[in-house]
């Protein structure tokens, strides 16, 4: 079963003095239930806006997006009645204690007062938030303040968790136990969206990824799908006894994807075969005499920035 | 607890837990009353002829304050539609399992509790400290004066907070939308005798129409024609006010 369908999605913002823009332009995927989907994609790519129909923030200018089986733009509090959302931005009641941000937060998903003062007392503990309980959230620190907005989602139970970049601004500790939860929660059943620019975190949780830009899928599937992709990209280490712009030319003319110089070191993100690189490289060997050589398969970053460059 | 309950906790906790806002929701309409009133009375006007009635300036400010309480109260409220969008709570909130409009009447009905509030608080100074005579049989009509007026007001300084970007613009939009409205209106002196254009202009401002029927309601000041005309005037500009709300709310994303 899905837990999100999402069918020819298209989203134009239109605003006035200003040539529209598509936010989103034709995207088309499935979140398997109980799985951990991740997003990724440049700043601009689409993600927000993409979160925002999903969760029905904004309605979509055409094309079809189900939630838990639910239309997003004829069913929206069906749909808003089994998410729980960690938008982008902070979002907080900045004027209110943090118990009062707990509690609000449940009772405003239908939470009664026994079962929400229950669930309060364990995510308290849970996100180590009983010194700071009765302080005014718009007093604390930023990264407080995003912890008590991820704490928020776990006072009520969603079967599907937005998360859009939710562990931004926390430090290594608290973003560590985060993890640690989404991946129960999936364990538990829940489908967990995921948006980020922190590779290494989807890397770690998402069981499917879907890199975007400017509105347009660039790749998907799950991780080993992605990591096949890298079997065509290599980043290569080379030092040289003696480096001149001749040899970086040569270099140029493999057509890296990225390629950068230091002293007499060349780091490179090249696309192709494996033996026509060594090739090459063995062809450069012959002029002059590389000290250090080092290959490895690209990682989802590299695959990552490559197709993001490569789209025209 | 219901989603309209939920919202009406949810202001109640951010109005309760901040003295600023208990300052400016009932102090300040209150104080106009006990040092303006008290002072323009004694110094300048101690009384005023409204349609042929003798009355007390304490008297004949005493409506213009409940309609003071009831304006700072829905500019504070919908001031927190502001401060929503300012903490990126606002659009977290588009989230929950709660329609746009039952934000907007959870807001609203908090709207009426606190002006009501206000206005008894406002009534009280007035009989029990100034010795102002009301129309006692009239206050339930007084009562419904006010929450209708609150949400009239609510509803139009909403749809500023929910499509005004910046807090500057929307601070600006309402600090002289209050001055305009206080001041060319009956709320502070009779319109009687000031210049065409003056009564004029004031007898299109909905703060006009609102101290009258308060007027009219508390005192037994005024013509009921007019009061009549004015009332069925404020119906028809609260509801264009709520429709157009509830449109800037449906498009707020």
């Amino acid at each position: 079963m899905n837990a999100i369908e999402v069918d020819n999605l298209h989203k134009v913002y239109e605003p006035s003095n200003v040539a529209p823009k598509r936010a989103v332009d034709g995207l088309s995927f499935v979140v398997p239930a109980g799985s951990v989907f991740g997003l990724l994609g440049p700043n601009g790519a689409g993600k927000t806006t993409l979160v925002k129909i999903l969760t029905t923030i904004t309605p979509p200018t055409s094309g079809q997006a189900r939630v838990a089986e639910h239309d997003v733009a004829r069913e929206p509090i069906e749909v808003r009645r089994r998410i729980a959302v960690v938008l982008q931005q902070t979002a907080v009641e900045s004027l209110l204690s943090v118990e009062d941000n707990l509690l609000i937060y449940a009772y405003l998903h239908g939470v009664g007062r026994g079962e929400a003062r229950r669930r309060l007392r364990a995510v308290v503990e849970e996100f180590e938030l009983g010194e700071q309980l009765r302080e005014t959230v718009y007093d604390l620190s930023i990264g407080t303040k995003r912890r008590v907005q991820v704490a928020k989602i776990f006072m009520v139970d969603s079967p599907i968790i937005f998360m859009d970049e939710a562990t931004t601004g926390m430090d290594p500790f608290m973003k560590r136990r985060v993890m640690d939860r989404i991946r129960s929660e999936a364990r538990g059943g829940k489908t967990i969206f995921l948006t980020t620019q922190v590779l290494s975190e989807a890397e770690q949780l998402c069981d499917t990824i879907l890199i975007i830009d400017r509105g347009r899928a660039l790749a998907s599937g799950t991780l080993e799908d992605l990591r096949r992709l890298s079997e065509q990209m290599f980043r290569v280490n080379l030092s040289f006894a003696e480096l001149n712009e001749s040899v970086i030319g040569r270099l140029r003319s493999l057509d890296p994807v990225e390629l950068q110089v230091n002293g007499k070191s060349v780091e490179m993100l090249f696309r192709g075969t494996e033996t026509s690189l060594l090739g090459e490289l063995a062809d450069i060997a012959r002029g002059i005499s590389i000290t250090q050589f080092e290959i490895r398969g690209a990682d989802l970053e590299e695959i990552f920035m490559a197709l993001v460059k490569e789209k025209p | 607890m219901s989603g309209i309950g939920a919202v009406v906790y949810r202001d109640w906790r951010q109005r309760i837990t901040n003295v600023g806002f208990v300052f400016w929701d009932l102090f300040v309409p209150i104080a106009y009353l006990a040092l303006f009133g008290i002072g323009f009375d004694r110094a300048v006007a101690s009384s005023f002829m409204v349609d042929g009635q003798r009355l007390e300036y304490t008297a004949y400010l005493l409506p213009g304050v409940i309609a003071m309480t009831a304006f700072s109260v829905a500019m504070n409220t919908a001031w927190g539609f502001f401060m929503d969008k300012d903490s990126g709570i606002f659009y977290e909130l588009l989230t929950y399992p709660i329609t746009r409009r039952q934000l907007l009447i959870g807001k609203v009905c908090f709207n009426l509790l606190l002006s009501a509030v206000g206005a008894l608080l406002a009534v009280a100074l007035g009989v029990f400290a100034m010795h102002i005579q009301i129309r006692w049989k009239f206050l339930p009509l007084t009562a419904l004066v006010i929450m209708a007026t609150t949400a009239g007001w609510f509803f139009l300084l909403s749809i500023f907070a929910i499509r005004v970007q910046r807090m500057d613009a929307f601070n600006t939009v309402t600090s002289a939308a209050y001055i305009f409205l206080m001041f060319l209106s009956s709320l502070f002196y009779p319109l009687a005798g000031l210049p065409q254009w003056f009564q004029w202009t004031a007898r299109i401002n909905p703060m006009t129409w609102q101290v009258d029927m308060l007027r009219f309601s508390l005192l037994g000041a005024g013509a009921p024609a007019m009061v009549l005309a004015e009332a069925a005037a404020f119906v028809v500009f609260t509801l264009v006010c709520l429709a157009l709300a509830i449109r800037a709310l449906d498009r707020a994303a």
